[in-house]
């Protein structure tokens, strides 16, 4: 089966090397080619919108690579090339501003907008706006909550300060005591720098993403990410730490806690059943109070280049409705962007935490939105690597003058 | 350069002989000879020539595929940005830093291959077949092995290493991966430039210096090497040139991260990971630039001659 | 020094080559539960990883495009190359020293140098992930290799016979074509080999100018290769298609070894 689908969408590919694209195919079934990251039961979805199409289109599956910079720059090389053999593509949502500008991307209006904006939360649904327009449907969202183990940390700190706290205490009385953050040189570091800078009032951008922000709300997050990776709070990979280590280090019992997106909860319960009773979720800490949760998740955007830009909308519109994100999140864990969707069937066994989620995604903390966030977030993660090496006035000063640089795409990519 | 070398004295043999053939025999002989280079150099001028000039309009443009509408001239301004960026600095230092030390490790290891291979009676036609397994191997296949053989929880040697040590994510250690890597795999290529230098020095001048008292190590020093002297710089050249332009091992092994970008690496990203042509493209001279540089210190000052010539 | 002596040296030579061969073999060998146990061998061999790559169409057309691309440069290659070397060894005409030169530089040539101008010149040509669109550079980084290959075989076939052929009335053509060709066969069949190492071997190109399975080759497919979810890591699957990439070659090295030594070192090569 996914054999078949493969080697379809291969000779498609071959195909559309022509001018007619592969609207053309059997019987005149013009066929809709998805690009998205893995998703284990993506073709779920897919298969249940083949069937609604009733053989309006067909949606051919193309997965993309695993990180998330691959998967970015396969795509871009093909839009750069007007590759026509692109209709619907899985977005992740730091990349709307650029594709947009460059006019790889279509604009969402009419009908369209309106059903992608219907019921849709407002913060991701910002994640698809590009200079007041829309440029994709919002598909799945994300939010980084503190997982903390309860037998060990019963009342969970709502500031960096009291976890450090936590973390000194656990360590004098000898029990574990890390807390796991992803302080690896890559996106999860910027990440991490970009909840904090939200956090104490700031931003690394200024609005309209043209000019450097920053500033001393910066400089205070940059205090406290050195303070952290130097407190007993610190594991000693904390500068090779991704998502899935983290959930690792916890799994493993060396870890206290950990912040993170909510799959790592369905991963206990598989891998640790004993442990997930004491396994607890609490708001993203802050400097001074609740802090501001970092924002991820994924949209779906047509392909300038699309052959069948109509058979793309709808299509695209399908594998994001009601039913097509209740398959991704009870399926998948990923968190819907609709809103109503988290009441729906078998959401509350998959999501005990829903609520959590929808409250931390109201005051979710954004990326900066600019056409040059990959230059950006690349020079950021550069600067801010190790976390315990960060000097913060002067880590600020090369932030500002590199960020500045990249908005010109002027900067150098390492 | 050498084969220039060896080509202007068949040259001179062509053109007596060539005298004392028709001068009509002598024009044919020109048109053929212009007509059968022609397609190759038309190919050559075409897709290298070409693109060089063209990489160099590209890098005095402003030229970002991300905004087409803010292309503009902008003179030397790209080679300032670059010059100015001290992730261009550091990846030219990993690029030196490879390159002088894989190339000087191949030189020794593969100078021992080579003695191994030339002075051993036993198993000579195994062993000589069996060293050319790593250079057939493709690149890029050799180098996933590296990097699963030093991943912690996969890799034979990563087991080796102390718990929670990750080579490939910090960067001396990572460094030392993708040194070991070029190592293995272009040792044997060295081992048979110098094999076939080896072949140079004349039984004879050994059994002279052996019955005037030298010793293994003063007879190889003392007659081997000076003998040897052009295949080595030969030798030395082509690899260093090739070693300048490591990305394969680098690209799979870390893509960079941890300050390891090689300048290929480095231009690679900010032409199809920053969608940057400017950028790539002032790169893509600057690189352009050192090898010719590089070559031309080897070839002036050294006296480099290529491998053909040696024999 | 004595048998034992050499004898150990050969094995450590042997070892030298040999083991991280076995390690990729035996990666690829290990099913998906085992395969991050760090053992060197595998404890239970499965050829699950060799069937996973060939029910996958992508890695099937990467290595169809490895051929075609690779068949094709070495066959435009050695054509065209075999005509400039036979210029180049035995025929005075002007121009002889650029050719070589020229052909000096761009095997010196970094790659990288060439993707940035040729990525932009093949997007608005329309050769960007098509065939013809490696086939180019691919020919060009094989011709000087080929050229200084075979320059060296035709100069060691023996003169006088051609010089015969021109007395018996043979034009220059004809005497390259029924005297000179067949004698150089053995070259050409060496440096043909030696081309298509190199167009087999390239990454840099391959993944810079091609976008879809179209014209990706198999060693650019191999880095794209997607584990079945997002946290697991294709490991057995890419060190299988790493040993399918690499018997060709290995065979072709091991068949072909005499010539290929004397074709790497004779020339002004680098392979």
């Amino acid at each position: 089966m996914r054999w078949g689908r493969r080697s379809r969408a291969v000779l498609c590919a071959v195909l559309a090397a022509g001018a007619a694209g592969c609207g053309g195919g059997s019987g005149g079934v013009p066929v809709v080619n998805l690009y998205n990251a893995p998703q284990e039961n993506l073709a779920v979805i897919v298969e249940r919108c083949d069937r609604e199409a009733k053989g309006a289109y067909r949606i051919a599956l193309n997965t993309l690579p695993r990180g998330a910079d691959d998967q970015r720059e396969q795509l871009v090389r093909r839009l750069a090339a007007g590759d026509p053999g692109l209709d619907v593509l899985g977005l992740d949502v730091t990349w709307t501003a650029e594709l947009a500008e460059a006019g790889w991307i279509r604009e969402w209006k009419g009908a369209h907008a309106e059903q992608a904006a219907q019921g849709t939360l407002k913060q991701p649904l910002e994640t698809a706006r590009w200079h007041g327009a829309l440029y994709a449907a919002p598909y799945t969202t994300n939010v980084q909550l503190l997982w903390y183990r309860s037998d060990l940390m019963p009342e969970p700190p709502a500031t960096w300060d009291g976890l450090m706290k936590e973390s000194a205490r656990l360590a004098g009385e000898g029990k574990p005591h890390y807390g796991e953050v992803t302080g690896a040189q890559y996106e999860g570091l910027v990440v991490w720098f970009n909840s904090l800078v939200e956090s104490a009032g700031g931003s690394i951008l200024s609005p309209d993403g043209e000019q450097v922000a920053l500033g001393p709300p910066a400089e205070r997050a940059l205090g406290v990410m050195r303070a952290f990776a130097r407190s007993k709070a610190a594991d000693p990979s904390l500068s090779n730490t991704k998502e899935d280590d983290a959930r690792l280090a916890v799994e493993g019992g060396r870890a206290a806690y950990e912040l993170n997106w909510p799959f790592v909860y369905a991963a206990m319960a598989a891998d640790r059943p004993e442990m997930v009773k004491h396994f607890k979720w609490a708001p993203y800490p802050g400097l001074d109070g609740p802090g501001r949760a970092p924002l991820g998740g994924a949209n779906f955007a047509v392909s300038r280049f699309s052959a069948h830009p109509e058979a793309a909308f709808a299509a695209a519109l399908c594998l994001r409705d009601p039913e097509s994100q209740r398959i991704a999140a009870t399926k998948d864990g990923l968190p819907p962007t609709i809103e109503a969707v988290y009441r729906a069937e078998g959401m509350a066994e998959a999501y005990p935490m829903r609520d959590a989620i929808l409250k931390a995604l109201r005051t979710a903390a954004p990326r900066p939105k600019t056409p040059t966030y990959q230059n950006v977030s690349t020079v950021t993660a550069v600067t801010l690597s190790p976390p315990a090496a960060i000097d913060p006035p002067r880590t600020l000063a090369t932030l500002k003058e590199l960020i500045g640089d990249a908005l010109q795409s002027k900067g150098v990519l390492p | 350069m050498s084969e220039g070398g060896i080509a202007e004295g068949d040259a001179r043999e062509v053109v007596s002989k060539g005298r004392a053939v028709l001068g009509e025999g002598q024009r044919a002989e020109r048109r053929l000879g212009l007509w059968l280079c022609a397609p190759a150099a038309l190919v050559m001028l075409l897709v290298a020539a070409w693109p060089v000039v063209y990489s160099v309009l590209l890098s005095f443009q402003r030229y970002d595929l991300r905004f087409p509408g803010e292309k503009a001239w902008i003179g030397l301004a790209n080679y300032g940005t670059v010059l100015a960026s001290p992730f261009w600095w550091n990846a030219l230092g990993v690029t030196l830093l490879v390159t002088v030390v894989s190339v000087a490790l191949e030189l020794v290891l593969g100078m021992a291959l080579a003695l191994v291979m030339y002075r051993t009676l036993l198993g000579r036609g195994l062993v000589r077949t069996v060293v050319l397994i790593p250079y057939g191997i493709v690149t890029v296949a050799a180098a996933y092995g590296w990097k699963y053989a030093w991943t912690p929880g996969t890799g034979w040697l990563a087991g080796l290493l102390p718990e929670g040590s990750a080579p490939l994510t910090q960067h001396w250690p990572a460094l030392g991966v993708i040194i070991l890597a070029e190592v293995w795999k272009t040792t044997p290529f060295m081992a048979l430039l110098l094999m076939a230098g080896l072949a140079l020095v004349p039984e004879d001048a050994l059994r002279a210096a052996a019955m005037d008292g030298a010793g293994p190590w003063q007879r190889f020093r003392l007659v081997t090497l000076p003998l040897m002297r052009p295949a080595i710089v030969a030798a030395l050249l082509f690899r260093v040139l090739d070693a300048f332009r490591v990305f394969d091992n680098i690209y799979v092994l870390t893509n960079g991260a941890q300050d390891t970008s090689s300048v290929s690496v480095i231009a690679y990203h900010n032409l199809i990971g920053g969608l940057n042509l400017g950028i790539g493209s002032t790169m893509s001279v600057l690189i352009f630039g050192v090898v010719a540089l590089v070559a031309f210190v080897f070839v002036k000052g050294l006296g480099a001659s290529a491998p053909g010539e040696v024999r | 020094m004595g048998r034992g002596g050499w004898a150990a040296l050969n094995a450590l030579v042997l070892l030298y080559a040999l083991v991280p061969v076995a390690w990729i073999v035996s990666l690829s060998g290990k099913d998906p539960a085992t395969v991050t146990d760090g053992s060197f061998w595998p404890t239970r061999w499965t050829w699950d990883n060799y069937r996973g790559i060939f029910a996958d169409g992508e890695f099937t057309r990467g290595l169809a495009n490895s051929i075609g691309i690779g068949l094709i440069s070495t066959a435009i290659a050695i054509v065209i190359g075999t005509m400039a070397a036979y210029a180049v060894a035995r025929l005075a005409f002007p121009g002889r020293a650029a050719v070589l030169g020229v052909s000096l530089l761009v095997s010196m040539f970094p790659q990288i140098s060439l993707v940035t101008p040729l990525f932009q010149i093949e997007r608005s040509l329309g050769l960007f992930d098509t065939w013809p669109g490696l086939i180019l550079p691919y020919i060009t980084f094989a011709l000087p290799l080929t050229i200084f290959t075979l320059a060296t075989f035709f100069r060691e076939i023996p003169w006088d016979l051609e010089k015969a052929a021109k007395i018996d009335g043979a034009t220059p053509f004809q005497a390259f074509r029924l005297v000179i060709a067949p004698l150089a066969m053995p070259g050409v069949v060496t440096t043909a080999i030696l081309a298509f190492i190199v167009c087999w071997n390239d990454f840099l190109f391959a993944i810079s100018l091609t976008s879809s399975s179209r014209a990706r080759t198999a060693p650019a497919t191999i880095s794209f290769f997607t584990g079945a979810s997002q946290f697991e890591d294709p490991t057995g699957s890419i060190a299988a298609a790493a040993v399918v990439i690499t018997i060709p070659i290995v065979v072709f090295v091991l068949f072909f070894q005499r010539r290929i030594v004397s074709g790497l070192t004779s020339g002004a090569v680098k392979g």
